[in-house]
């Protein structure tokens, strides 16, 4: 072997340690990096360290984004701040600004989630986070756009391309429709009504996986994605053990992250969608039952907006996920920084 | 930094360019047509947004519902595509991300633009999402195309699905199986390394199930093109966002110009070739796109190797067609499908390695 291959490993073995999923955000001054360009932005401006944390804050939060994670004020500490930890206050500040007039996303605090419904561990690590921090802040925030809704089309934003598009699409579709269904029952929902919805949807035991093209697993067990949209903060499943023998009730609820993404104003928009435009009942309705402000109903009903024709038909992987084209205002978050 | 404090952007910046920005991000790259159709929607946008300001307010609840007329694609300029990367490009630098763009070297020589991270390698563009499992074997998978089928005599910079599915494993646990590769001491140290730095998690490798899944989403991507020949090699996407990584990893800095290295540059545009011609003599190491070719030829009185003087026929490949022109290849695929494929490849490699050792 010629001599480039040993010096190739040595560059491999240099960054092996940097497969964290959060790196591209961390740099801090422990993090060996290999790259010529790292040092030089490092060592030649101490004077402005500020704006350097500032910066890979924001990159951090995309990053985080990504892979649907997130953003702890933890996380910001030991993967920005590092020795700075004193100025979250202020990096917090620059990078909220950058956010915004960059990428026009900004970070938003996630809801504490209300005690009731916190597992049994849940309500552990919380008890172990109240003694250190008295503010019931649950420390944690997503990106969210906070462009006009014109800028929602879908012609202009398309699902992230993160595993797939179209598995991204369908995903998206799923974790709205479900949010839906629960947000409008009231904001819980047993299993069994879940359950129910889900095989009217026909994906009470499949739903599509995040790449519908791949041969080897178009779809996956429905069981598989609510997991996930319950370890991405989308829905939230408390089961309570019951007495006297009866079966365990299990209860769904949406999560910090649903609660975020799609908000209620989202929520009208997709249902106005499913029905075909908007009239005079369904908004009174709407106000009744999502607690949001009265909105003007045009004279003709019209199929109401950004998604309701344009949604491209291509890679439909099954009836479920028919309303592709929803965005909710806030799916910025996974268009990530690469 | 104070509260006065306002990040630096490019004169009259405004929501157009933050949608711009979003939408490139969340798709990854843009090719011109795709590019042209994304800002012709912006600027519908933009316009309604304008006029329901005029009509006082209330345009946010009702967006899209005055579609009054469309921006059409085709009138999107290729000045105004550059000049959208431009502003967008002068926005996210600061934050060490960059916008790039290159031809396709597959697709007739298409522009498309990437949105990259400035310091990027494998494990932080392929791996946000992914395990770390999946990370080393993208790492695997590149040491393939950038080694394993990517000799002097071989320049195919590709992978069929077999040859995909051979590294689904670290070295060390696929040693036996890799006996007969004729790379022996190539999979020794890949041996020593895994042992050493990988993780216990990262070493156990993936089942070719799981393989076949991440190729896939890695083609939805937009990181891997999988050719009709079920070639899989690296897109103009990735090209640019791991340039200075593939350089660094696969290529000798300190070597002397004329030796052979293992990632080239086209003698026209100077960008990498992974898919192209190169000299008929076989010591030459001079390569050039198809998609230059033309441009170069016109601009030469004579068709021969501007390095070496050999007389440039066009016949000796880079890129997966090394592979497929051999008659070798041909027949194999005729009798025995796939499987002989990656043996054919490894036949002629052993072959080259062989004679190589030889000169």
């Amino acid at each position: 072997m010629p001599p480039q291959s040993r010096r190739r490993r040595q560059v491999i073995q240099d960054d092996e340690e940097d497969e964290d999923i959060q790196q591209p955000g961390s740099q801090s001054p422990a993090d060996d990096g290999y790259g010529d360009s790292d040092e030089r932005m490092r060592g030649s401006e101490p004077r402005d360290e500020t704006s350097q944390l500032t910066k890979n804050l924001v990159r951090y939060a995309l990053a985080c984004e990504y892979s649907r994670t997130p953003i702890r004020r933890d996380g910001i500490k030991d993967k920005v701040l590092g020795a700075h930890g004193r100025e979250f206050k202020k990096v917090f500040a620059g990078a909220q600004k950058q956010l915004r007039a960059t990428f026009g996303m900004e970070m938003v605090e996630l809801p504490t989630k209300d005690r009731s419904l916190l597992t049994t561990e849940q309500k552990r690590k919380a008890a172990a986070r109240s003694q250190s921090q008295k503010e019931p802040t649950s420390n944690s925030y997503v990106l969210v756009s906070v462009l006009p809704a014109v800028y929602t089309a879908p012609a202009i934003k398309t699902p992230s391309k993160v595993q797939s598009a179209d598995g991204e699409a369908a995903y998206i579709a799923l974790y709205t429709i479900i949010i839906a269904i629960i947000t409008l029952s009231g904001g819980e929902l047993s299993d069994p009504r879940l359950r129910r919805h889900l095989t009217r949807l026909n994906a009470a035991e499949n739903m599509p996986s995040m790449n519908p093209n791949d041969e080897t697993s178009p779809s996956e067990k429905t069981e598989l994605v609510l997991q996930r949209m319950i370890k991405q903060g989308y829905l939230v499943k408390v089961t309570e053990a019951r007495s006297g023998g009866d079966e365990d009730s299990t209860i769904w609820h949406v999560g910090p992250r649903g609660k975020v993404e799609v908000d209620k104003e989202a929520l009208a928009a997709f249902v106005r969608t499913i029905y075909g435009g908007s009239n005079e009942e369904l908004e009174s309705r709407l106000q009744a039952s999502l607690n949001i402000k009265a909105r003007n109903v045009p004279g003709v009903p019209e199929p109401v907006g950004e998604e309701a024709e344009e949604a491209p038909p291509r890679g439909d992987p099954g009836p479920s996920t028919r309303r592709r084209g929803r965005r909710r205002q806030a799916d910025v978050e996974d268009e990530d920084s690469e | 930094m104070d509260d006065e404090w306002e990040p630096p952007l490019p004169a009259g910046y405004g929501d157009a360019n933050r949608a711009f920005i979003q939408a490139f991000m969340a798709r990854g790259a843009l090719t011109f047509r795709e590019a042209q159709e994304l800002l012709a929607a912006i600027k519908t946008a933009a316009a309604s947004a304008a006029a329901s300001a005029e009509e006082g307010g209330g345009g946010e609840d009702s967006p899209g519902n005055n579609p009054r007329s469309p921006v059409r694609p085709q009138s999107i300029t290729p000045a105004e595509v550059d000049n959208a990367m431009r502003v967008a490009r002068e926005a996210v630098e600061p934050l060490d991300y960059d916008i790039r763009n290159a031809r396709d070297q597959l697709r007739a020589g298409e522009r498309v633009w990437a949105f990259i991270n400035a310091h990027s390698d494998p494990a932080t563009q392929l791996g946000t999402a992914r395990s770390p499992e999946e990370v080393a074997y993208v790492k695997r998978l590149l040491d393939a195309m950038f080694e394993t089928y990517n000799t002097p005599r071989m320049e195919v910079m590709a992978v069929d699905e077999g040859q995909a599915l051979r590294v689904s494993r670290p070295a060390g646990a696929r040693r036996e199986s890799a006996m007969h590769s004729g790379n022996g001491e190539n999979e020794d140290e890949n041996g020593e390394d895994g042992g050493a730095t990988q993780s216990a998690a990262a070493s156990r490798g993936l089942k070719h199930s799981e393989v076949l899944s991440l190729l896939s989403s890695l083609v939805a991507e937009g990181w891997l093109d999988k050719s009709r020949d079920g070639f899989y090699s690296l897109t103009a996407r990735s090209l640019m966002e791991l340039w200075g990584w593939l350089m660094a990893t696969y290529n000798d800095a300190d070597a002397d110009a004329p030796e052979w290295q293992r990632i080239k540059f086209c003698e026209a545009c100077k960008e990498i070739v992974t898919s192209g011609q190169r000299c008929n003599n076989p010591d030459c190491v001079i390569r050039l796109h198809d998609i230059c070719e033309e441009a170069f030829w016109r601009a030469r009185a004579e068709k021969t190797c501007p390095k070496c003087s050999t007389a440039w026929e066009g016949t000796h490949f880079v890129g997966e067609r090394a592979a497929t022109s051999r008659s070798g290849f041909q027949r194999g695929r005729g009798r025995r499908g796939r499987r002989s494929e990656a043996a054919a490849v490894e036949e002629a490699e052993e072959g080259a390695e062989e004679s190589e050792d030889g000169e």
